[in-house]
């Protein structure tokens, strides 16, 4: 473990994630991991994947709602999460003994390696009627054979188990917002195809969330908060060549951050899956990812939109003039043939909206 | 300065009843001449109507200006000054007077950003009003009235008459939707479907009617397509989800619908009603965007079963706009798929698939030369050069077009360079033919609403309309002359001196739509050619009439049905300018032959169906004199007698028969198949 700390020295120059990582004994690493060995609580046998239902992966312990994760399931969150629909969430990963992510790029998802699991948990609080918790969805990517593949767990009602349904479904269901104020949906659970539209690349499935842009922050592990990616390559999880600093996100929703970078890593997790190069709607003119977003032309400043809704929508980002701008007509739609992103979700994201008028307000230049 | 502002407010109250400024309607519209004017803030008065810009009605506001001249020039109104950055106003001109204003010109974003800019053509004589309104922002601004030169601007060769509805919030599809054959207007929800009727001339134009379906398990999203699968006179819907296919049948009370959906999961695009298996009956066809296409079997009893596969299994879709259309004269409809996709994947390759008539369809896109990347969502397929074979504008959703030329011996060439479209850089999802100049030439409706014009030499001049948008093309005032309908505008053609032939098909043997039948029409001038399709284009469902503009020519030697049955009608003695109802197998006798009471909609049924022996007929309005007719599929009569409620069948071969019921003031005729 030394060792360890020394490559991590020399590759993670940043001092406080040093103190953070070095500040770990060895011990507790091991306690956190249970998995650096060769023993996994975790039940992943190839040739049954997917597995009928949530708790026969053996992911979770103690009663499978509470999601317990047992050593080596370790949980993740993002800088920027997608909206869907206001769910709330819960990420975990888990690897097989040997098997280990590396670093491609800030803007790349990490490379993992077959045996890589990735599970992410919807569910709502204050849910209508009666309030309490109400579990939706477990979706899984797991990848072997050289290949990500999707299973899609529903949860029965009772909140005990949940079933693999690779057809998609609805569920209406009702909560109570921060404000206190009723929010309910159709809620939809993806087809496999579905999750196939957003997570691919060219014709290959690819996982979305974990890239380092949008991991580098620390979590509240139960040994105190610690840089994801350091938690990671301390696990065993990750390669420890990282660079020393990465071009990350902003929370969409810190209003001490530069307005433009919160919209920008807004669009970067909403909406590059689809504009994207290789991605499924690249033959249109934006490009979304945070990496390609500065570009005022690739944000769709005074760029015309292909597709016609109505002719008041002159560009995709019409700067000071949200009526005219077809970015923000399609944000505040709820018609499935003109909302962006099409895809997951049903409802206005009022915040994420709010933003980008925020942000097409603040602009002032004009189209020629 | 603070108290003259005041105090000339003040005046400007009391002086004027009420109206902040004197210019806020048009009666006390301010007279201009040349020069440079101050428009103050919209925050009152007459909001102009009618909208003469595009993007609809102003929300509460408007400033009015006048002048006459007397010499004609072509006048300007400019407001691109650097003083008006950052506004987005509009404009409207008109002629008449304040209380029957005609829209003459008008403009919303010619300017530089959002401002606008018009320039028309000033005739001597007549008043003209300028109003500015608040449709976009309510700020003050200035604007410059000066008289230029320039050249004449080309007209195209029709006009459109552009009035709004408020009944529909969007039109999605002109159709026949009450069994008279005249185009309804439609939209629908998941529990309902709104319809303007459109009434026999001489009435109202339009009757609004609402029904309730049933919850539809996928509402409609990206497309919907109107047949008649249950044969019972009534066009059924087809709505193409997000994630799922819904149909909604037309309850036998004429006034609601119930649906049927399966539980896959579709990503439609596109969708159609066709007949596949070529039995008589409809089937539907849905693309998948993101997996192959779907298909849903008609077994007859207007119950249909989900099939995928055969017709395009690229594993990942791709599949848009497909289209049904004879591309090589055999007799039978083949597909044609516009193809989008992102990435590289063979998602993106557009797809012709060969009828082969027994069932199989055969993937000819490369031999034909259509196998090609183009990143389309529909195509437009018409005989442009009224050579006997259907052509194909491959519309360009994104980047290029592609126009082809059918070569009759199933490959295409590419001749886009030189046709107009190579420069046309407006790309769009929505790509339909129809002649809208009746000049027998097909044009092409694309491109958000670009409208161009076939010159006749493979070759089209495009031009733009205020509000014109894509949306579906339907005759609205049955004038002969193609119309559209987009969002809640309703554009009709203003027409010309040019001749036109429309038609209605009804088949007997063939599905009751006649769906699928290709008609020649031959006259002195030459041949041209249509295919009956549901569901061309993109999203819309344009009218199921066959439309044929003949410009001057006034003689028609024959109109050739090819019913998909294989049964060949040749009609002879038509005159242009109607519109004729033509049944499978039926020789056309006037056009009074349209009757607004279609005789399918009675209350009519045989069964069992296939049958042995026997036909039990339950035609509760049969009145005493009813007869009972029986003819084979070559339209040969087998039999006469007057009506009774069963009918010996034992003596008939097996086949496929045609009962026909004569009443006093109804003949109703259906099929049924002898095992």
């Amino acid at each position: 473990m030394k060792s360890f700390c020394l490559k991590t020295l020399l590759l993670i120059g940043i001092p406080v994630f040093l103190a953070i990582s070095c500040n770990n004994d060895d011990e507790e690493h091991i306690a956190d991991t249970g998995g650096i060995a060769a023993e996994t609580q975790v039940r992943f046998v190839e040739d049954s994947l997917p597995y009928p239902r949530l708790s026969d992966y053996g992911f979770f312990e103690g009663k499978l709602s509470e999601l317990q994760p047992v050593s080596g399931v370790l949980p993740y969150d993002l800088i920027t999460p997608l909206f869907s629909d206001y769910a709330l969430k819960k990420r975990f990963v888990w690897m097989k003994p040997g098997s280990k992510a590396s670093y491609v790029a800030d803007h790349k998802a990490l490379n993992f390696e077959d045996g890589t699991v990735l599970i992410k948990h919807f569910y709502y609080e204050n849910v209508q009627p009666g309030g309490g918790v109400k579990d939706m969805e477990t979706r899984i990517m797991y990848r072997i054979g050289g290949e990500w593949h999707f299973a899609e767990y529903i949860w029965d009602e009772a909140g005990d188990e949940a079933h693999l349904h690779m057809d998609g479904a609805y569920l209406p269901v009702a909560w109570l917002d921060a404000s206190g104020n009723e929010k309910g949906v159709d809620y939809r659970f993806p087809s496999e195809l579905e999750c196939f539209t957003c997570h691919k690349s060219g014709t290959n499935a690819i996982p979305l969330g974990p890239k380092p842009q949008n991991l580098d922050k620390d979590y509240p592990y139960t040994t105190g908060a610690q840089n994801q990616l350091l938690k990671w390559a301390a696990m065993g999880y990750l390669d420890g060549q990282i660079p020393t600093e990465i071009n990350r996100l902003v929370a969409y929703d810190d209003p001490s951050e530069e307005l433009g970078e919160r919209l920008r890593s807004y669009l970067d997790v909403n909406c590059s899956s689809c504009h994207l190069e290789g991605s499924h709607c690249d033959y249109r003119p934006i490009r979304l990812a945070w990496n390609e977003s500065e570009s005022l032309e690739n944000l769709g400043v005074c760029i015309e939109p292909q597709e016609f809704i109505n002719s008041a929508l002159s560009y995709i980002i019409s700067p000071g003039n949200t009526a005219r701008s077809a970015m923000h007509h399609r944000m505040q739609s709820v018609d499935e043939g003109e909302r962006m992103p099409l895809l997951g979700r049903s409802l206005v994201h009022e915040e994420g909206l709010q933003l980008l008028t925020e942000y097409i307000n603040s602009l002032e230049t004009f189209c020629e | 300065m603070k108290t003259n502002l005041l105090k000339s407010l003040c005046i400007a109250l009391t002086c004027c009843a009420g109206n902040l400024y004197a210019q806020s309607t048009c009666d006390e519209s301010i007279l201009i001449e040349p020069g440079v004017y101050e428009v103050p803030e919209i925050d009152e008065g007459g909001v102009p109507i009618p909208v003469c810009a595009p993007n609809g009605l102003a929300q509460g506001g408007g400033m009015w200006y006048r002048f006459s001249s007397d010499s004609s020039f072509t006048a300007r109104i400019y407001t691109s000054f650097i003083e008006n950055f950052g506004i987005d106003n509009r404009v409207h001109v008109y002629t008449g007077d304040c209380d029957n204003l005609v829209c003459v010109a008008g403009d919303d974003d010619s300017g530089t950003g959002f401002l606008c800019e018009v320039i028309w053509a000033v005739e001597e004589g007549l008043p003209y009003y300028v109003a500015f309104d608040d449709r976009w922002d309510n700020s003050g601004f200035i604007f410059e009235f000066s008289a230029i030169s320039v050249e004449e601007p080309v007209t195209p060769p029709i006009g459109f008459n552009t009035v709004t509805f408020p009944e529909l919030s969007r039109c999605l599809g002109t159709v026949d939707m009450d069994g008279d054959y005249l185009d309804d207007l439609m939209d629908v929800s998941n529990t309902q479907v709104f319809l303007l009727l459109q009434q026999e001339e001489g009435e109202v134009p339009f009757e609004f009617v609402n029904y309730p379906t049933e919850q539809a398990q996928f509402p409609y999203v990206w497309s919907i397509a109107a047949g008649d699968i249950d044969g019972d006179g009534y066009n059924d819907l087809v709505y193409g989800g997000g994630a799922g296919v819904s149909f909604m049948f037309r309850n036998p009370d004429g006034q609601s619908f119930s649906t049927f959906s399966t539980p896959d999961y579709v990503f439609s695009q596109r969708s159609n009603f066709v007949d596949l298996n070529n039995d008589g009956h409809l089937d539907a066809f849905v693309c998948h965007d993101v997996a192959p296409n779907v298909y849903y079997m008609n077994d007859g009893e207007g119950n249909l079963s989900f099939n995928q596969g055969g017709l395009s299994d690229v594993p990942d879709g791709g599949n848009y706009g497909s289209i049904w259309v004879d591309y090589n004269n055999d007799g039978l409809v083949d597909l044609f798929i516009a193809k989008c996709r992102g990435g590289v994947s063979a998602a993106n390759y557009n797809q012709l698939f060969r009828n082969d008539g027994d069932g199989n369809f055969t993937d000819v896109s490369e031999e034909a030369g259509l196998y090609d990347p183009v990143q389309t969502w529909s195509s437009a397929w018409g005989d442009f050069d009224n050579d006997g074979w259907m052509d194909v504008l491959v519309g360009g959703s994104s980047g290029p077009h592609r126009l082809m030329r059918n070569n009759g011996d199933g490959t295409f060439t590419d001749i886009t360079e030189g046709s107009g479209f190579e420069s046309l850089l407006a790309t769009g999802t929505e790509w339909v033919a129809y002649d809208f100049d009746n000049d027998g030439l097909i044009d092409i409706l694309g491109a958000n609403g670009h409208l161009c014009f076939n010159n006749g030499d493979m070759s089209f001049t495009c031009h733009t309309y205020p509000n014109l948008g894509n949306g579906p093309v339907g005759d609205f005032n049955n004038d002969g002359f193609l119309d559209i309908g987009n969002n809640n505008f309703l554009h009709y053609n203003e027409g010309n001196e040019n001749n036109w032939l429309k038609i209605n098909t009804q088949g007997l043997v063939s599905n009751v739509n006649g769906i699928g039948a290709r008609l020649e029409l031959y006259t002195p001038s030459g041949k041209q050619i249509r295919d009956v399709q549901s569901g061309v284009g993109f999203r819309f469902m344009h009218t199921l009439n066959v439309h044929f503009g003949m410009g001057e020519e006034e003689q028609i030697d024959s109109l050739v049905v090819n019913w998909p049955s294989g049964i060949v009608d040749v009609h002879s003695g038509l005159s242009p300018n109607q519109f004729v109802h033509l049944v499978e197998g039926e020789e056309f006798i006037s056009d009074t032959t349209l009757s607004t009471s279609s005789p399918s909609i009675e209350p009519l049924k045989i069964y069992p169906n296939p049958t042995r022996d026997m036909l039990f007929i339950d035609w509760p309005r049969a009145d005493a004199g009813a007869i009972i007719r029986v003819y084979d599929i070559h339209g040969r009569m087998l039999h006469q007698s007057n009506f009774a409620a069963q009918l010996s069948t034992a003596h008939l071969p097996q086949g496929l028969y045609i009962i026909e019921l004569q009443g006093e003031a109804v003949r109703l005729r259906n099929k049924f198949i002898r095992h």
